[in-house]
C-alpha cells in the first residue's frame, strides 16, 4: 500500500476529528462564520478519498485495503479495513453531508456552531460504522452516532424536537440491548467478535453445544438492527424523529443516518458474518417485504411533506434488506446500488422539504399548493426524485430497484417478488399525491408572493437531482462492468 | 450446563424483563432511563459470562468496561432531554410528548 494512498485512508477517521478541534479553537465569532464551511470541506474531502482510494485499489487490482487509526496492525488486533461497498458508503456519507451543510445556511440560525460540532461527530460515527471490521466495535459507533443525533433532533429545544429525540433515544437503547445480547450469545460461541472469527464459528452452528443460545443470538441481533433501521414493525420511532428535527437536520438523518446504524450493519451481517445461517436470511426478507408494502399503504395516508418521506424511506428500506436477504450476488449488487440511489433521491427530496418550509414556514401539504412555478428548481428536482424512487425507466431507481426484484424472483419466491413489484404502484400513488397538494395547481392563499430559495439549498438540489440523471443513464455501462467482473 | 450457568442466564434473563416491564409501565423519563439502565445491567453480565466460559477474560472485560463508558454518554443525553421536557412542561410524563403521531 502506497504512502499516499495510507495518508488519505487516515482522513475518513482523523478529518472529522480535526474539523470539530477545528471549529472549537476558533475564536467564537470567526466560527459562527465559517463552521458550515469547515462541514463542506469535511464533505467533499471525503467523497474525493472515497473516489481517490477506489482508484488506486482499482489500479493495484485489490479488492480491500486494512488500516489501523491509531495503533499497530497485530495479529487479532482490532483493525479498520475499506472494500468498494465501504467506498460507496462512505462517498454517499459525504455526498448527503455536503447538502446537509448546504442547507443548514439558511435554516439554523445560531445553532450552526452547535450543529457543525454535533455533525462532524456523526460524521465520524458513521465512518467507523462503515469502516469497522468487528461486532463490537460498531456497537461503540453506533452509539456515537446515535448520542449525535439524538441531540440533533433536539436542536432547536422546542417539544417536536424534545420528543422525536425522545422517543428515538429509548427505542434505540432498546435496540442496543437487543443487539448487545445478541452478541454475548455469538461471543460464548466464537471467543472473539471479528466478522472473520464469528462467521469462521458459525459456519456449523447447528452442531454447537447450545445451538438454542445461538438462534437467540440471531434473533436478537436482527431485532436490534431491525429497530435501528426503522424496518416496517420496529418504526414507529422513525416518522416521529424525522418530522420533529430541524431542516438540515433531517436531510442528514433522513438521507444516511438511520441507513448507516441499521441497514448497512445487516448488510454486513448478511454478506460477512451470516452467510451460512438461511434462517436469518429467511426473517430478513419477511420483515423486508412486510416493510415495503405497510411503509408505502402508510404514506398514502399522512398530511406532512416530512412524514410522507419517512414512510417512504421504511418503504425503500424494505427493497435493500429485500436485495440482501437473497443471498444472491445480484441480489446484494442491487442492495448496494439502492443504497447509494435511495440515499441520493431522499436527501433530494428532503433538501425539497427543507426549502419548502425555508420559503412557506410549513411542511403541511394541507396548507401547502401551486408552488411549482414559484420554486421551479424545487419543484423539478421533487419530480426527478420522486420518479427515481417509483422506479421509472431512465432514472437511477430503476435500475437498482430491477436488479433486486431480478434477484427475488431468482430465489423461487415469486409471490413476494411480485409483491415488491406492485408497491412501486403505492410509491407513486403516495408521491403523486404529494405533488399535486404541494407543487401542482394553483396558488393557494397567502402563498401569491413565495420566491424560490436561492444558495445552497438550491445548489445541492441541482448537483443531487444531476447524480440522479447522471447515473441513471449511466448505469447499463456499470452492469457491463460488473459483468465483465463476473459479478452478475 | 451446569447450575452456575443456569443461575446467570436466569439472572440476566430476570434483569431484562424487569428493566423492560419498567419501561412499559411507567411514564416518567427519569425512570425510563433506569429502566434502560437496569436491562444494560443484565448485558454486561451476560458478556462478563461468556468471557469467563470461552476463556477470553481480558476481552470480555474491556467489552464491559467500555459499555458502562456508552451507557452513562447514552444516560447524560436522556437526562438532558427529561431536563428540556421539565423546563418547558414542569414535569417529566411522556404522556405530554403526543404531538406526533399518524
Amino acid at each position: 500500500m502506497s504512502a499516499g494512498m495510507e495518508f488519505v485512508l487516515l482522513t475518513f477517521m482523523g478529518l472529522p476529528l480535526l474539523m470539530v478541534l477545528l471549529n472549537n479553537l476558533l475564536k467564537k465569532e470567526i466560527a459562527q462564520k465559517i463552521c458550515l464551511s469547515l462541514g463542506i470541506i469535511a464533505g467533499i474531502v471525503q467523497m474525493a478519498a472515497a473516489v481517490f482510494v477506489f482508484a488506486s485499489l482499482k489500479a493495484a487490482g485489490q479488492t480491500e485495503a486494512d488500516f489501523s487509526q491509531f495503533w499497530d496492525l497485530g495479529v487479532g488486533a482490532s483493525r479498520f479495513s475499506v472494500d468498494f461497498f465501504s467506498l460507496l458508503v462512505l462517498f454517499c456519507i459525504g455526498m448527503v453531508i455536503t447538502a446537509g451543510f448546504l442547507t443548514a445556511g439558511k435554516t439554523l440560525g445560531d445553532k450552526k456552531f452547535n450543529f457543525t460540532n454535533l455533525a462532524m461527530i456523526l460524521l465520524l460515527g458513521m465512518n467507523g460504522i462503515a469502516l469497522v471490521t468487528d461486532l463490537f466495535s460498531l456497537y461503540v459507533f453506533l452509539e456515537i452516532t446515535g448520542v449525535a443525533s439524538f441531540v440533533m433532533i433536539s436542536l432547536n429545544k422546542e417539544g417536536d424536537g424534545i420528543e422525536g429525540a425522545f422517543k428515538y433515544l429509548v427505542m434505540s437503547a432498546i435496540a442496543t440491548v437487543f443487539i448487545l445480547g445478541g452478541l454475548a450469545f455469538l461471543f460464548m460461541q466464537s471467543g472473539s467478535l471479528q466478522y472473520g472469527d464469528v462467521a469462521a464459528a458459525l459456519s456449523d452452528w447447528q452442531y454447537a453445544e447450545q445451538p438454542a443460545l445461538l438462534i437467540a443470538g440471531f434473533v436478537l441481533v436482527l431485532v436490534g438492527f431491525s429497530i435501528k433501521s426503522g424496518v416496517m414493525p420496529f418504526h414507529g420511532w422513525l416518522p416521529d424523529a424525522y418530522q420533529s428535527a430541524p431542516a438540515a437536520v433531517s436531510v442528514i438523518l433522513g438521507g444516511i443516518v438511520t441507513k448507516m446504524a441499521g441497514v448497512y450493519a445487516l448488510l454486513r451481517l448478511t454478506a460477512d458474518i451470516f452467510v451460512n445461517v438461511p434462517v436469518f436470511n429467511q426473517i430478513l426478507m419477511l420483515l423486508a417485504i412486510v416493510s415495503i408494502v405497510l411503509g408505502a399503504v402508510a404514506a398514502i395516508t399522512q398530511t406532512d411533506f416530512k412524514r410522507i418521506l419517512a414512510y417512504s424511506s421504511i418503504s425503500q428500506i424494505g427493497y435493500i434488506l429485500l436485495g440482501a436477504s437473497c443471498g444472491s450476488a445480484v441480489g446484494l449488487i442491487g442492495a448496494m446500488l439502492h443504497f447509494f440511489n435511495h440515499a441520493t433521491f431522499k436527501t433530494t427530496l428532503f433538501v425539497n422539504s427543507a426549502a419548502v418550509e425555508i420559503a412557506t414556514g410549513t411542511t403541511e401539504i394541507e396548507k401547502l399548493g401551486g408552488l411549482q412555478e414559484k420554486m421551479p428548481v424545487t419543484g423539478v428536482s421533487s419530480i426527478l426524485a420522486f420518479l427515481s424512487t417509483a422506479g421509472i425507466p431512465p432514472l437511477a431507481g430503476f435500475w437498482s430497484k430491477l436488479l433486486i426484484i431480478i434477484a427475488a424472483w431468482q430465489t423461487g419466491n415469486v409471490f413476494i417478488a411480485g409483491l415488491a413489484l406492485f408497491a412501486s404502484i403505492f410509491t407513486a400513488a403516495y408521491f403523486l399525491r404529494l405533488q399535486r397538494c404541494v407543487f401542482f395547481g394553483p396558488a393557494v392563499e397567502g402563498l401569491e408572493d413565495t420566491k424560490e430559495v436561492t444558495g445552497g439549498v438550491c445548489l445541492s438540489s441541482l448537483a443531487l437531482s444531476a447524480i440522479t440523471v447522471g447515473f441513471g443513464l449511466l448505469f447499463p455501462a456499470l452492469l457491463l462492468f460488473l459483468q465483465g467482473q463476473g459479478l452478475i | 450446563m451446569n447450575v452456575l450457568s443456569i443461575a446467570i442466564l436466569t439472572a440476566a434473563l430476570l434483569l431484562i424483563v424487569t428493566g423492560l416491564y419498567m419501561l412499559v409501565r411507567t411514564y416518567n423519563m427519569i425512570r425510563i432511563i433506569i429502566a434502560v439502565e437496569v436491562a444494560m445491567k443484565a448485558i454486561t453480565l451476560l458478556l462478563a459470562y461468556a468471557g469467563w466460559l470461552n476463556g477470553q477474560t481480558a476481552l470480555s472485560q474491556a467489552f464491559v468496561v467500555t459499555i458502562i463508558v456508552m451507557e452513562v454518554v447514552v444516560a447524560v443525553v436522556a437526562a438532558g432531554l427529561a431536563i428540556s421536557s421539565f423546563r418547558k412542561n414542569g414535569d417529566v410524563d411522556i404522556r405530554r410528548l403526543n404531538k406526533l403521531n399518524g
